[in-house]
């Protein structure tokens, strides 16, 4: 298995690091528990590797490929939403988002019906969640310029 | 169970009833849409919980909880797709009922059986839990500290393919549960960012590690076409199903009585109760051969075989803080933030709180066969919502219940990094169910591992501190037990693919 070997010795660098990163702690006794952590760690990630050598596992059939312009699409809208989130606010950011994702996403099947039943769906949404939590709830949200 | 009835009118009260019909509603239609796990549908809403009384809040997430798991179930039936792993045995009978135009009745025996199921197991659960409470409080920091080992261990065999992933999962979560400060000592560790200061929270954790993988996922799933739902309705067959139903004494008597045993057994799963309870009514039955192509029995033993399983899995659970299933890993956080900690205390000192949410699930139960049999005419129409919407609700819903909680930014990115990092480990083969387990249960190990090691310090030297006592030995033993099964049954299961691939 490539793929187990690959992750064994990711992990092994990481606990080599992070063990070495140990010694830089103000008090050695709360190092304690962490390094007994990394070290059943080290032992686990090493078996791993053993097991990706020695046992050979059948390959099974891989599925379709991935599809990486959307998923780079759905993490960059993610990323501006939280970007704006404090900014303009918790409901209208969460709005846009909504928007930009049922639009973007699904841009394939777009008719001018569907374009006004997502962004009424997407009002429905933040309505129903303002409703909930702020009102019944009074929960606090990022209030930004607007909602 | 004077203690239970001594409380169980204040389940009653408006504002619980609400709350508890409203999340059986919610938990029948999350456990219904394909695509969304009732893990990670608990896990959505155990924030929003934190800001209502701790009863109320948790009767939300145990009636969820108990709907999700009859719903799904639904997609099960109609689609051929179980909505959550618990399901499968669920779709060998009741697709093919399905596909014979008999939905309805299908959908109709699983809630009534579900209903049956969970209702003994909820009697388990209430019978058995205060006393193994009292066992828990002799309990002192070596064996708490192994009772979060075998914890971690469990859950590492239960929800991986492989033990060592699963294991190195569950340890990963405790170093992670181990950033911020230290607890007894005060001293920074791992704090490379001001973000990480406080160290990670349960919420954002449970959150991220739910929700965002299974965001990615329907973004990669997007476009694909699910089967559509076979549903004709049939008129007035409600009575004559529930004669029917009620009459399949064996199937449901199996069905529960495998649940409930399973259920108590930190680990086994849901979906080894249902794929058991359904594979010795088959041959307990006169005609094995008609399991498989549309028996009812097989639905009646498989879903009251599930449900069953709910009560008696929150017995560890809220005696010993070991959750027998990845759900009830989350719904320990949701007692976690409330400040609610498993054990004796749950029974003694917050007895008003932990009865009512018990009585509470006895009429989820109730409320869940209920509202699934009326619903079950429109439930068709939850498998057409579009994966489109659900991207969008889930990582909306997902960043504010993380940024609720404490109203802290660095939660969302925090939420957000682990979730991205556990979208990746999913693509290796890890599941989430460990780490967040890692997560919680960190704390206990290292609290009752330093607190030990000052005992044995001043005493008997920290190797027989650990690793004497006849209770000591039991709960390594169980470790070891736990984590041989598991080995046994990937040799076992690597055995099988390579004499299939020959």
């Amino acid at each position: 298995m490539k793929k187990d070997m690959i992750v064994s010795l990711v992990f092994l660098v990481g606990i080599v690091t992070l063990y070495l990163s140990l010694g830089f702690m103000d008090d050695p006794r709360a190092a304690t528990f962490p390094k007994v952590i990394i070290v059943i760690m080290g032992i686990l990630s090493a078996l791993l590797l053993l097991q990706s050598i020695f046992l050979k596992k059948p390959v099974t059939s891989k599925g379709a490929g991935f599809p990486f312009g959307r998923f780079f699409i759905c993490f960059s809208l993610i990323i501006l939403y939280f970007i704006f989130m404090e900014t303009i606010g918790f409901y209208l950011s969460a709005f846009l988002f909504f928007v930009a994702v049922t639009f973007i996403l699904g841009s394939a099947d777009l008719t001018a019906r569907k374009a006004v039943m997502r962004v009424v769906i997407g009002v429905v949404f933040t309505g129903v969640l303002f409703f909930l939590f702020n009102v019944l709830l009074a929960v606090q949200t990022p209030k930004g310029l607007l909602l | 169970m004077s203690e239970f009835l001594h409380y169980f009118p204040q389940a009653l009260s408006f504002i619980n009833l609400l709350t508890l019909v409203l999340g059986v509603i919610g938990g029948l239609i999350l456990g219904a849409t394909p695509g969304l796990s009732p893990t990670m549908a608990v896990a959505l809403l155990v924030p929003f919980t934190f800001h209502m009384d701790p009863a109320t809040g948790l009767i939300l997430l145990g009636a969820v909880y108990t709907a999700t798991v009859a719903g799904g179930a639904i997609s099960a039936i109609l689609i051929n797709i179980p909505g959550a792993p618990a399901n499968i045995a669920t779709l060998l009978d009741g697709h093919p009922m399905a596909q014979q135009g008999k939905s309805q009745r299908a959908l109709y025996i699983c809630f009534i059986s579900s209903l049956v199921g969970g209702l003994i197991g909820m009697v388990i659960m209430i019978l058995f839990s205060p006393p193994l409470a009292r066992i828990a409080l002799k309990f002192g920091p070596s064996e708490m500290f192994w009772i979060a080992i075998f914890g971690i261990s469990v859950m590492a065999g239960l929800s991986s393919g492989s033990i060592l992933k699963g294991l190195l999962g569950g340890m990963f979560g405790l170093l992670i549960s181990t950033i911020g400060y230290s607890p007894l000592l005060g001293s920074p560790r791992f704090v490379y960012h001001d973000v990480l200061t406080g160290g990670i929270a349960i919420v954002p954790a449970l959150i991220g590690l739910f929700a965002i993988p299974q965001v990615f996922a329907l973004v990669e799933t997007l476009g694909h076409k699910l089967e559509r739902p076979d549903f004709k309705p049939e008129k007035g067959i409600l009575a004559k199903t529930i004669v029917e139903n009620l009459k399949m004494v064996k199937a449901l008597s199996i069905g529960s009585i495998v649940g409930s045993i399973i259920g108590i057994i930190p680990g086994a799963g849901g979906q080894v109760a249902g794929l058991i309870a359904y594979d010795q009514t088959k041959k307990f039955s006169r005609k094995p051969e008609s399991f498989g192509t549309g028996n009812p029995e097989g639905v009646a033993a498989a879903e009251s075989a599930n449900n069953a399983m709910v009560g008696p899995s929150l017995i560890p659970l809220l005696t010993l803080s070991i959750p027998g299933s990845p759900t009830a890993a989350v719904l320990l956080g949701g007692l976690l933030i409330h400040g609610l900690f498993p054990g004796p205390d749950l029974f003694i000192t917050n007895a008003s709180i932990t009865y009512t949410f018990i009585a509470s699930l006895v009429l989820a139960q109730i409320a869940m066969c209920v509202f699934g049999i009326i619903m079950s005419r429109y439930s068709y129409m939850v498998m057409s919502v579009p994966n489109l919407f659900m991207i969008a609700a889930v990582t909306v819903l997902a960043v504010y219940g993380t940024y609720s909680v404490q109203n802290s930014f660095d939660d969302v990115i925090v939420m957000f990094s682990l979730g991205t990092l556990m979208y990746i480990g999913r693509k290796f083969g890890f599941s989430p169910a460990p780490v967040v387990l890692g997560i919680i249960l960190g704390p206990i190990a290292e609290d009752n591992y330093l607190k030990g090691k000052l005992i044995a310090d001043t005493d008997v030297g920290v190797f027989s501190y650990f690793f004497t006592g006849s209770m000591n030995i039991v709960i390594i033993l169980l470790c070891v037990a736990s984590i041989g099964y598991s080995v046994y049954g990937e040799i076992r299961s690597y055995r099988k693919a390579k004499e299939a691939a020959v």
